[in-house]
């Protein structure tokens, strides 16, 4: 991967459905929710292929969550299709809390049919192809 | 509008992928419901269960009727004026939404049921356990997860074990809050006073969502001791009589993925069978019958753990059997453990029975009976006795719990009557571990015995200075029926009845605390 590659955010506050088609070329408009308000942050991962699922992404991202519904742009994507992962990470310790168990705590989502299982790339990827990519977290 | 920048290779990128790979790897492991068959369809149970009033009780609640208010009940016989005190039920109950219908018994939102006894008076009240799946279910007028049985597609991200709790199992008065248990997850905290969900239990921040499974067992001082499974994982919790956490120890499973249902206690052990089941969570399997099967070649294995530390340890192999239950367990003087435990020669009931049920045929033959073991923990050597007769449901006087135990309840199945199998138990039996002898009431061929538990008398010290309480469905009425039977002479049957105006969901298992 391109080590140069800068990965930018937009966080619209109040996106309106107008924004989310006019994404330009490599970026889509990513809308999340429920987000737990203010709490922690978001992140983000977003890979183009099964190959590189969970090890190489396109893009990653961490921003202060915000409300319930979020949408913000997400660029330097590339290919045909596109997975994104996200958890939220509720105590900004930039990891996924666990339990004694080892079973995840924080929420998380992805894009496409997430399932109740957790992400992978057959069930996240969705078109790269301008329109917004819905992500549904857990609660 | 906010802006945020962050490089491909810094630090806090590469922990970023590493959390989410983790996190992805993790949930796919631990996180739990199966794909197996979708849902059935309402329509096609209603049709069918016309011919088979035994099985009404299937039908479940709704969210209206899942909160049942019966006031006094009609009462038959002479309440005792000195059985004062609450008794819970737990059980499967909400079956259907949008005219999807669960496939497996077990699959049901949990229904509480608390009968109050108040000198010679009974009154009963339901409630459905506002469980976070239950609320989220309601609000969207459909099933959203998948259960033990039926595959829900289009579901939301499971947020961890809880995502998928129904609390459906177990219902225990502890230290002022009603306990809803389930397998797999949280426990649930019921107000006693009107039975309002108060949400899911946390013993600690680091134990959020911790399986704490559905048959503690609370020693005659009032401690609760319990487990809870989840892939390799084991856990021992301990809570103190005043309901705090007084301990929790975490090691690993001797059949990881395995099915963990039930538990006993000694002095100074855990003892925990666990049949060679798996419950094939996340996997997809094909709609049809041996889904769940004994492992062939696995044997039943009963692990045995110290109380102090669950790393002192050793793990017993029985010959290839299912359990759901265990009567009780204690140390003899020479030092070798008796555990008493119920026992199937295969996982019929799980993979068949249940189902059956649901779908409104009577289950075809088949039954579990009661086995003794003895567990020698110095040579590891075991040796099994197996006590003739159908059984489920054993119960103990509950100031033996982990102690010598002389007699042991169970429900009980005996007559070949018409149109039903050992499935459906039709009896209770109290049973003399001592001479084998078994005493027993027969409820008759409309009757469904649920679980009857013991519930010493004021004052008294013997083991059958008590009465039997639990309920049945009276098919000929279609009501649910409370049933106080006196232990020493189980034979003459109820001494005293509470009949209900409607037929409650069948359930599992329940509690009695005095007042």
């Amino acid at each position: 991967m391109n080590l140069n590659r800068t990965l930018s955010l937009l966080l619209l506050a109040a996106a309106g459905p107008a924004f989310a088609q006019t994404s330009p070329p490599g970026c889509a408009t990513v809308e999340v929710h429920p987000v737990r308000p203010r709490q922690g942050h978001l992140m983000v991962a977003a890979y183009g292929s099964a190959e590189s699922f969970g090890k190489q992404p396109l893009a990653a991202l961490r921003l202060p969550a915000g409300e319930d519904r979020m949408t913000f742009q997400l660029c330097g994507l590339t290919g045909a299709s596109v997975a994104l992962t996200l958890y939220q990470d509720l105590d900004s310790d930039g990891q996924m809390a666990r339990n004694l168990m080892g079973i995840p705590t924080e929420p998380w989502g992805s894009s496409g049919t997430a399932g109740p299982f957790g992400p992978s790339w057959s069930t996240g990827a969705v078109p790269l192809d301008g329109k917004v990519i819905v992500v549904k977290m857990s609660s | 509008m906010n802006a945020a920048t962050v490089s491909a290779n810094t630090p806090a990128r590469r922990r970023l992928l590493q959390a989410l790979a983790a996190a992805a790897a993790a949930a796919a492991a631990s996180l739990g419901a199966p794909a197996w068959a979708r849902p059935a369809q309402a329509a096609d149970f209603a049709a069918r269960i016309g011919g088979q009033p035994l099985l009404t009780p299937f039908k479940g609640v709704d969210d209206r009727s899942g909160d049942l208010d019966s006031g006094p009940l009609l009462l038959r016989g002479r309440w005792p004026d000195e059985l004062r005190g609450r008794f819970y039920r737990n059980g499967p109950a909400l079956y259907e939404r949008a005219g999807d219908r669960y496939h497996h018994w077990f699959d049901g939102d949990g229904m509480v049921q608390q009968f109050t006894l108040d000198g010679g008076r009974v009154s009963h009240r339901g409630r459905l356990v506002r469980t976070a799946k239950l609320q989220a279910e309601q609000q969207a007028g459909r099933f959203l997860m998948s259960a033990l049985g039926t595959h829900i597609e289009g579901g939301p991200p499971a947020g961890g074990p809880d995502a998928f709790n129904v609390a459906n199992t177990n219902a225990l008065e502890h230290a002022g809050r009603v306990l809803a248990l389930w397998e797999g997850g949280s426990a649930y905290a019921l107000d006693p006073r009107d039975l309002s969900t108060q949400g899911p239990v946390t013993w600690r921040a680091d134990l959020q969502q911790v399986p704490f499974s559905a048959h503690p067992k609370v020693d005659a001082a009032g401690h609760l001791w319990n487990i809870g499974t989840s892939g390799a994982s084991i856990v021992a919790w301990h809570v103190d009589p005043q309901g705090r956490l007084a301990g929790v120890q975490a090691g690993e499973s001797p059949y990881p993925d395995g099915m963990v249902h039930d538990m006993a206690v000694t002095e100074r052990y855990l003892v925990v069978p666990l049949p060679p089941v798996s419950l094939d969570f996340g996997r997809a399997v094909p709609e049809g019958p041996r889904r769940f099967a004994l492992k062939p070649g696995e044997p039943l294995r009963v692990l045995v753990m110290e109380k102090a530390d669950i790393r002192r340890r050793r793990v017993f192999e029985l010959p290839p059997q299912m359990v759901f239950h265990v009567g009780n367990a204690h140390e003899a003087a020479d030092g070798r453990l008796v555990l008493s435990f119920v026992a199937a020669p295969d996982a019929w009931f799980l993979d068949q029975a249940a189902v059956a049920m649901m779908a409104g045929q009577s289950p075809a033959a088949g039954g579990s009976a009661l086995q003794i073991a003895t567990l020698d923990l110095r040579s590891g050597q075991a040796r099994v006795q197996a006590l003739p007769g159908y059984v489920e449901f054993p119960r103990i006087d509950p100031r033996r719990i982990g102690l010598p135990a002389r007699w042991l309840v169970t429900g009980a199945a005996w007559r070949p009557y018409e149109g039903r199998s050992h499935a459906l138990l039709h009896g209770v039996q109290v049973l003399d571990t001592h001479s084998g002898r078994a005493r027993r009431f027969d409820y008759g061929p409309a009757a469904v015995v649920e679980e009857h538990i013991v519930v010493p008398k004021p004052g008294r010290t013997g083991e059958l200075d008590a009465w039997l309480l639990g309920t049945t469905f009276d098919a000929r009425r279609q009501a649910t029926v409370l049933n106080l039977l006196d232990a020493a002479h189980v034979e003459d049957g109820p001494i005293a009845q509470a009949v209900l105006p409607r037929a409650l969901p069948l359930g599992f298992h329940g509690n009695f605390t005095a007042a």
